[in-house]
């Protein structure tokens, strides 16, 4: 467990680029966590997470096409890397391992 | 795809790439162009470069920054700052006693160093604010006696001296007078106005000193005979709050003085004059004013009727030495020339030009306008300051170097690992520097707090708000680095001195009984306290002498009440005295705790010639109950009888009859006072005899020495001296009051108690005492706090020592005498070198009063009986703690 350590917004942000296979650059990453989980995200958090989880490992990245629209610049796609995976898998046991755990009375709340 | 107008602004953009990691900027300043693009499509231009910026702003974190320069490059040694920082903090917590003695020595040390310092700076900022300060001069005149002694130094000058010297010597650009005309009433309509002192000046008086003007032309203000100036605060008193909405220019004010009226119309309205000014007054009106009033002859005066502040302006650079010498040479026998005496004007005067800047600090005439500061004392507060000061951070030096036991281990660790000395020493300055940054919030509390104090006692409005006064920031802040610096830099170099094998081995490196620089530390402050403690005794001793000396003449349960103008004497004088709680009453030009102000010139007759005096005879003008209600004795000759006034008309029938005292008889040159009853004597423009010697008293204050003085009876009575009984005081100054309605209507009352005159003369040095004694205390308080942290502290590393000692039978005392004859030896040296120091000092200040006490035996041997007895009290107290203590507390451990 303690191997990986990936907070909640980590975790979303590492799923998402997961999601958007291919097409996951800054802005697609932002839009689409604000679209699907209806939380705002700022460029600054986004990017930090970004930015430390492929210091960690969990990401790789590689610049893509520049446009007009971005003033010449270009893109930066993100990808998970296997041991990203592995993060997510653990995060993913983890918690189902709590969910298997939890005795059926505990939310029966009706009764 | 064409180039979208719709791009975020360049310099949140260059900001952005200043501080943003290389290898993270191309793509998120992408992004974020993106996102400006598309935000923008839903919102205003403004609305979306306030989101970009936020969104940059966001960024502006560590983890999206490119590496520092500076930071890489110091990086270790703000490690190493911080690692100083944490065991700094420890060592403070944990020595907590030797922390509150620090905290609370450097602060109060601090707080009044800047107390003091706030009114040092104050005092030297007197009169800088007019825009030609430096070329400013006062013209005084010094009076010779016959023997080429001064006798008089006038802060005055004669009416017609302005003038002349401005036609005279082109180098004087300017040159004003200011005339006070004693508190008229200020009329508005019905409105009346409590009276006022009005001040008369030249024309040149808006070129020679800035008063800024909030309405009206400074140019144009006296252009007429009848334009008055006031400042700010009286606008507001006369026409309200909104004076500035009235449109007051033209208004007009009269003034009524003894039934006198003139109108006067505003011109102009100045700013209040701000504190550090040698003078103060509400109203300026221009001089032809009173030269009207007063005539050509008073106008024209060169010699003598000092009653004429005289200001001017050189044109900038003048020498003005050789300017006074020339003024000296040639002023006084152009326009006086030879007396009918025979003797030359220019041998009883001469000129002196006090720089205006000089004039609150050094000056101190006959006549000051108001009481002036003195040089002399801003030394001596500052000397004390700077002592506070020192004897704070010696505080912390012996604290910290007497703690050294408790931090050898560590520094030997890390001089093992690879400390420099010179690391050390920062460490040990960073927790210097520590200790006074803890103190400054406190220091700033308490020298708040104590600020309203110093303010009522030196009557000053200093302020000290580091908010609104932001200049003073810096040099507070170089204060704190300075006591920083300061109190560690002996600890740092002691303690990163210790060698290193002695220091991990234990050893002791300072030998308690040996003679060393704490010891020198230690000496000095004893040697401070001492001083201060002989200072305070000396002062309060000469206080006591004055309180106790008696004036020659009685104070007690004597009302002086001003004459109002123009009544009548002797129905007012009835009046009064119709009440059984009024005694006596005698009528007077001046009285006693005055000053001795007119003086005419006297001749002695030798036979039938009369030869000039020589000396100084002032006089006071009297009637025949004034010795009485004084109960000023005759040594010689009778008092005054009913029908002997002195006339002051020049033609020959002039009669004098002088009371002269026993001083003036001396003069003379008479061998017995009583010779001098019935000689024959010329003053002024009289010509009489001495009808009584008086015995000598101060009529003015113990300063000064008694000189020759003489009373006569001239009907020119400005004062009423009231005898009143003891109890019903209440009643009697009701009625006072009710008589004086009566006589004087439209006047106020105005009455003082010769006793508080008496102690008014001496206001001054209690008030400046007064000071002295808190600040000296306050050091010595520090003093103190350090003996007890050090006394602590060896004791705390003696205790085995005392236990020991015990148990092999050592009595309470003799452990008492062990710990206590090192200190007591210390006081001694202290003794022996401060002494005479503050001996001559105090000596010196003494030499400033004319009656002074003599520093005796006990003053000497107080201080030092005073500090033994604090010794011995912090000693004892800790001492026996140790003392008391079972032996097997001490001993059972290691």
């Amino acid at each position: 467990m303690r191997e990986f350590q990936l907070g909640e917004f980590e975790e979303i942000v590492l799923l998402t680029v997961a999601v958007l296979f291919g097409e996951a650059y800054g802005v697609n990453i932002r839009h689409e966590i604000e679209h699907r989980l209806n939380r705002k995200v700022s460029v600054s958090a986004l990017q930090t997470a970004l930015r430390r989880m492929e210091q960690k490992g969990y990401l790789e990245s590689s610049f893509g096409e520049a446009t007009a629209i971005r003033g010449g610049k270009r893109k930066r796609y993100f990808r998970v890397t296997p041991f990203g995976k592995k993060a997510l898998d653990s995060a993913r046991t983890a918690r189902e391992s709590l969910w298997m755990a939890i005795p059926k009375v505990a939310f029966e709340f009706d009764k | 795809m064409s180039v979208s107008p719709h791009i975020p602004p360049g310099w949140i953009v260059r900001f952005f790439q200043w501080f943003c990691h290389p290898d993270y900027f191309e793509d998120i300043a992408g992004d974020l162009a993106e996102e400006y693009a598309l935000y923008h499509r839903n919102h205003s231009k403004r609305r979306s470069d306030w989101w970009y910026f936020w969104q940059v702003f966001r960024l502006f974190r560590p983890a999206m920054m490119k590496r520092w320069h500076l930071v890489e490059r110091y990086k270790t040694q703000i490690d190493m700052f911080k690692n100083y920082i944490k065991i700094g903090l420890r060592a403070l917590w944990k020595f907590k006693a030797a922390t509150t003695i620090n905290v609370i020595g450097l602060s109060t040390g601090i707080a009044a160093f800047v107390l003091i310092g706030l009114y040092v700076n104050d005092e030297f900022g007197y009169d800088k604010h007019h825009e030609h300060a430096a070329d400013i001069y006062r013209v005084t005149v010094k009076n010779y006696a016959a023997d080429r002694t001064v006798s008089r130094q006038w802060a005055f000058a004669s009416a017609g001296h302005a003038s002349r010297i401005k036609e005279d010597y082109p180098e004087i650009t300017h040159a004003t007078r200011f005339y006070p005309w004693a508190f008229p009433d200020i009329l508005r309509g019905d409105n009346k106005f409590a009276s006022e002192q009005v001040v008369f000046a030249d024309n040149d008086v808006f070129d020679t000193f800035t008063f800024p003007f909030l309405q009206g032309d400074p140019e144009h203000a006296f252009d007429d005979l009848y334009s008055i100036v006031l400042t700010e605060a009286t606008a507001i008193k006369i026409f309200g709050n909104d004076w500035a909405s009235q449109q007051i220019i033209g208004e007009q004010l009269i003034l009524q003085r003894s039934g006198q009226k003139a109108p006067f119309k505003v011109t102009g309205v100045m700013e209040n004059m701000p504190e550090q000014q040698h003078f103060h007054f509400d109203y300026l009106a221009p001089i032809r004013f009173i030269e009207m009033l007063f005539g050509e002859e008073t106008v024209n005066n060169v010699g003598g009727n000092y009653n004429w502040l005289t200001y001017v302006r050189t044109a900038s650079g003048a020498n003005t030495k050789a300017l006074e010498a020339k003024m000296n040479n040639e002023f006084w026998d152009k326009y006086i020339g030879t007396y009918r005496s025979g003797r030359e004007a220019r041998d009883f005067y001469d000129f002196e030009l006090q720089p205006l800047l000089d004039i609150h600090l050094q000056s101190n005439l006959e006549g000051e306008y108001e009481v002036n500061g003195s040089l002399e004392r801003v030394y001596i507060f500052g000397v004390i300051g700077i002592l506070l000061l020192f004897v704070a951070c010696v505080n912390y030096m012996n604290l910290a170097t007497s703690h050294y036991s408790r931090r050898m281990k560590e520094v030997g660790v890390r001089k093992v690992i690879g400390a420099f000395r010179s690391t050390l020493v920062k460490q040990f300055l960073t927790e210097s520097m520590l200790i006074t940054v803890i103190s400054f919030p406190l220091c700033l509390l308490l020298s708040h707090w104590a600020l309203p104090y110093l303010n009522n006692i030196v009557d000053k409005q200093l302020t000290f708000d580091l908010f609104s006064e932001y200049y003073l920031i810096l040099p507070v802040l170089a204060l704190l680095v300075l006591v920083g610096l300061l109190a560690g830099f002996y600890p740092a170099v002691f303690l990163s001195r210790i060698n290193l094998v002695n220091a991990l081995k234990g050893e002791q490196m300072m030998n308690a009984g040996k003679w060393n620089f704490r010891s020198w530390l230690v000496t000095f402050q004893y040697a401070v306290t001492i001083a201060l403690i002989f200072a305070i005794v000396v002062m309060e001793s000469q206080m006591q002498y004055i309180r106790n000396s008696n004036p020659g003449y009685q104070r007690e349960q004597v009302v002086n009440v001003d004459l109002p103008r123009g009544v009548n004497v002797e129905t007012f004088r009835t009046e009064m005295l119709s009440n059984a709680n009024i005694e006596k009453a005698a009528l007077s030009s001046r009285i006693p705790t005055g000053r001795l102000m007119d003086s005419w010139g006297s001749r002695i007759f030798k036979g039938d010639s009369a030869v000039s005096s020589g000396f100084r005879l002032p006089y006071v003008s009297v009637d025949q109950h004034f010795l009485d209600t004084y109960e000023i004795e005759l040594v010689a000759g009778e008092n005054f009888r009913e029908g002997m006034e002195t006339f002051l008309s020049r033609d020959s029938t002039t009669r004098g009859y002088y009371i002269v005292n026993e001083t003036a008889t001396r003069a003379m040159g008479y061998s017995d006072p009583s010779l001098a009853v019935n000689a024959k004597i010329g003053y002024g423009p009289t010509e009489g005899r001495i009808i009584g010697v008086m015995k000598d008293f101060h009529f003015e204050s113990l300063h000064s020495e008694i000189v020759p003085m003489m009373l006569m009876n001239s009907n020119n009575y400005n004062q009423m001296s009231l005898k009143v009984k003891p109890g019903n005081m209440r009643e009697t100054l009701s009625f006072i009051e009710e008589t004086w309605s009566v006589f004087a209507p439209e006047l106020t009352p105005s009455y003082n108690f010769v006793d508080e005159l008496f102690e008014e003369q001496y206001r001054q040095e209690k008030q400046w005492g007064i000071v002295i004694k808190v600040f000296a205390f306050i050091a010595i308080l520090i003093s103190c706090l350090g003996l007890v942290g050090l006394v602590g502290f060896i004791i705390e590393t003696k205790l085995k020592e005392i236990g020991i000692r015990k148990v092999l039978g050592a009595s309470t005392q003799s452990i008492l005498v062990l710990v206590g004859s090192r200190f007591l030896a210390l006081a001694g040296i202290a003794f022996v070198v401060a002494l005479p120091i503050a001996y001559y000092f105090m000596d010196q200040w003494l030499d400033n009063f004319v009656y002074r006490t003599t520093i005796s035996i006990l003053l000497i041997v107080m201080p030092v009986i005073i500090s033994v007895i604090i010794t011995f009290i912090i000693i004892s107290y800790q001492t026996m703690k140790a003392a008391l203590m079972n032996p097997v507390e001490c001993l059972k451990d290691e």
